[in-house]
C-alpha cells in the first residue's frame, strides 16, 4: 500500500501538481486524517501540556506497542490490542504511583519498556512476517482507510463534546486538585475519564503519526500556542490551527520532495515552533528596548 | 452561638502513623482562631480533617452545613500550585463555586459578575483577564482569597497565608480578614505567632494534641505548658507585651488589642 502511494507520487508530472495532488483519494484521506488528528490532539494535547503529563503520555504510547504485538499474535486488529494496553498502562501508572511507594516516573519507565518488550516478543512469535509493522512505528498518514477515519472522527467528536460539557470542571481539577477535592468535586472520576481519553487519542493517532512520533502531535503545536496564549481554551484553539496547517504543509513538502510524510510533518511543527520562539524573542527584545508603556 | 464544626475525640494521621491524637474542639460563628504549632505538629492535618480531605482513624467530625461545598472557604498553601498553569484570574476565582453537583459548566453571568466584584473589592479587578503566570505571589494570593470568598462561606480557613506575601499586603490582608470576620468564622494557620496573635481572638496550639487557648494573649510559659515549643518572634510594630508573661492585670489603654481580647472574653 505504502509503495503504491509512493509510486503514484513519483509518476505525477510536475506541471499540474497542485490540482493533481488533490485528485488522489489517498491525499484527501490524508488531509481528513490530519484535520481529525489536529482536533483530538489539539484538545487532549493542551490538557497534557497544561498538566505536565508529557512523560506519562510517552509511556502510554510506547506501552501500547505490547498490544500491537498481541494483536498480530492473536490475529485481531492491532489497534484494538493497543487500545487495551494503553488504557491499562495509563491506569497502572496512576494506581502504582498513588498506592505504592514506587515513584511515578519510575513506574512510567518500567511500563514503557515492558510494553515494548512484550510487543517485540509477540511479533517474533507470530508466524510469517508482520505486515504494516513499520506503519505502526512511524505512522502512515497516506494509507489511512475509511475505517481509520471513522474511528478518528468518532473520537474527535467525543473529545470535543466532553470538553464543551465539562470544560471548567476539567480546568479547575487540573489547576488545583486538592482544592477541587475540598469542594467535593468528582476529582478521581474526571482524572480517570481524562486518562482514558488520553490513552484513546494516543492509540487512534498512532495510525497517523506512529508510536515514535505521536507525542509530537500532542506537544509541539501546544507548546507553540503556549508561547502566545496562556489560557487553556485559547491553547486548544490555537494549537488545533497550528497542528492542521503544519500537517498540510508537511504533507505537501513530503509529496514534492518524496520524503516520509510523518517525519516531514514533525519537522514542520518544530520549524514553526522555532520561528514562533524567535519572533517572541524579538518582541521581548523590542519591549525591553522601549520600556515606556 | 451557632456551632459550625465540631470535632469529638478525633485521632487521625497517615499510613506512617498518628499525627493528631484525641482532638476535641468546636468552631462557632464569628470565631477568629489562630492555629499555631511546630512543623509536623498536625496543623495542616487538622485543616484537612475539617475540609473532609482525609478521614479520621477514630472520633467524629460534624459539619453543621446545609449547602455542601460552599460552606467552607479555603486558602491552601501556595507551594503545590503550578504557577505556569494556563488559567485566567477570573476562572481561578470562579473555581471557588465548584461543587459536586456542578459538573456541567453552569457558571452564569451572575457568577462571573460576582467574581469581578470580589476582585474589585480586593483591588485587582484590572487583572481579571490575566493569567496566573503573569501575577506576583502577592497578587495570586489575593486571587486565591477571592476564590475562597466567592461562595460566601460560613468558615474561612487559611493555611500559612503570609508565606508568599509582601509585608505591605500582609498587613492589608489582616485588616481585610477582620472585616470578613463580621460575616464568617476564620481559622488561620501560621508560623508567625507574633503577628497573628495581634489579630485573632483565640489560639489553638497543635502538637499532636490540641490545646485551646481562649484568648489571643499567650506567653512562652503557657506555650510550653501546652507542649507547644515555639519561639516567639516579636516585631517592631507589634506590641511585645502581648506575647510576654502576663500577670492578668493588663494595661488597658496600652494597645487596642488588649481591649479587643477582653471584649471577646466578655461576649
Amino acid at each position: 500500500m505504502m509503495s503504491i502511494s509512493f509510486m503514484i507520487i513519483l509518476t505525477t508530472t510536475s506541471t499540474n501538481k497542485m490540482t493533481g495532488i488533490l485528485s488522489y483519494e489517498f491525499v484527501l484521506h490524508a488531509l481528513e486524517a490530519a484535520l481529525l488528528a489536529s482536533i483530538s490532539c489539539g484538545f487532549i494535547g493542551a490538557y497534557i501540556v497544561a498538566r505536565r503529563m508529557v512523560f506519562i503520555s510517552g509511556g502510554i504510547t510506547h506501552a501500547s506497542f505490547g498490544g500491537i504485538g498481541l494483536g498480530y499474535f492473536l490475529g485481531i486488529n492491532p489497534i484494538l490490542g493497543a487500545a487495551v494496553f494503553s488504557i491499562l498502562s495509563a491506569f497502572g501508572i496512576r494506581i502504582v504511583s498513588k498506592q505504592t511507594d514506587i515513584r511515578e516516573d519510575s513506574a512510567i519507565g518500567i511500563l514503557w519498556s515492558f510494553g515494548m518488550a512484550v510487543g517485540i516478543i509477540f511479533i517474533y512469535l507470530t508466524p510469517g512476517y508482520a505486515p504494516n509493522l513499520m506503519s505502526y512505528l512511524f505512522g502512515s498518514i497516506l494509507t489511512v482507510t475509511p475505517t481509520d477515519l471513522a474511528m478518528m472522527g468518532i473520537l474527535a467528536v467525543v473529545t470535543v463534546v466532553i470538553f464543551l460539557m465539562f470544560y471548567r470542571t476539567i480546568l479547575f481539577i487540573s489547576f488545583d486538585e486538592e482544592y477541587a477535592r475540598s469542594h467535593n468535586a468528582p476529582v478521581e472520576t474526571f482524572n480517570y475519564l481524562m486518562l482514558t481519553l488520553v490513552a484513546l487519542v494516543i492509540v487512534i493517532n498512532i495510525r497517523v503519526a506512529g508510536i515514535i512520533l505521536v507525542i509530537s502531535y500532542l506537544t509541539i503545536p501546544q507548546s507553540t500556542a503556549n508561547l502566545f496564549v496562556n489560557d487553556l481554551k485559547k491553547i486548544i484553539f490555537l494549537s488545533t490551527i497550528i497542528s492542521f496547517s503544519g500537517s498540510v504543509a508537511g504533507l505537501f513538502i513530503s509529496y514534492y520532495y518524496n520524503i516520509p510524510s510523518g517525519a516531514t510533518i514533525i519537522f514542520v511543527f518544530v520549524l514553526i515552533f522555532m520561528i514562533a520562539r524567535f519572533l517572541q524573542y524579538l518582541r521581548n527584545l523590542k519591549q525591553r528596548g522601549n520600556p515606556i508603556v | 452561638m451557632k456551632e459550625l464544626i465540631q470535632l469529638n475525640n478525633v485521632t487521625a494521621g497517615y499510613d506512617n502513623g498518628i499525627v493528631l491524637r484525641d482532638v476535641t474542639m468546636s468552631i462557632v460563628q464569628h470565631d477568629f482562631i489562630g492555629v499555631i504549632g511546630p512543623n509536623g505538629g498536625g496543623k495542616t492535618t487538622l485543616i484537612k480533617l475539617i475540609l473532609g480531605l482525609i478521614k479520621p482513624f477514630s472520633g467524629s467530625i460534624k459539619r453543621f452545613d446545609n449547602e455542601a461545598g460552599s460552606f467552607i472557604g479555603y486558602l491552601p498553601q501556595q507551594s503545590h500550585i503550578d504557577r505556569k498553569f494556563p488559567i485566567t484570574v477570573q476562572d481561578i476565582v470562579l473555581s471557588g463555586l465548584m461543587s459536586a453537583g456542578k459538573g456541567f459548566n453552569r457558571y452564569t453571568f451572575r457568577d462571573k459578575k460576582l467574581a469581578i466584584d470580589l476582585l474589585d473589592q480586593i483591588g485587582i479587578s484590572h487583572l481579571a483577564a490575566r493569567t496566573a503566570a503573569e501575577l506576583s505571589g502577592g497578587q495570586l494570593q489575593r486571587v486565591f482569597i477571592c476564590r475562597a470568598l466567592i461562595s460566601s462561606p460560613k468558615l474561612l480557613i487559611l493555611d500559612e497565608p503570609n508565606t508568599f506575601v509582601d509585608n505591605r499586603f500582609e498587613h492589608e490582608m489582616y485588616e481585610l480578614l477582620q472585616e470578613f470576620n463580621k460575616k464568617m468564622a476564620i481559622m488561620i494557620i501560621s508560623h508567625d505567632v507574633g503577628t497573628i496573635s495581634y489579630f485573632v481572638k483565640t489560639i489553638a496550639c497543635v502538637n499532636t494534641n490540641l490545646h485551646y487557648h481562649p484568648s489571643n494573649i499567650i506567653t512562652e510559659e503557657q506555650l510550653a505548658g501546652y507542649n507547644c515549643p515555639l519561639q516567639i518572634i516579636t516585631h517592631g510594630n507589634i506590641p511585645h507585651t502581648v506575647l510576654q508573661k502576663h500577670d492578668h492585670s493588663h494595661d488597658h489603654d496600652e494597645h487596642f488589642i488588649h481591649d479587643h481580647s477582653h471584649d471577646h472574653k466578655h461576649e
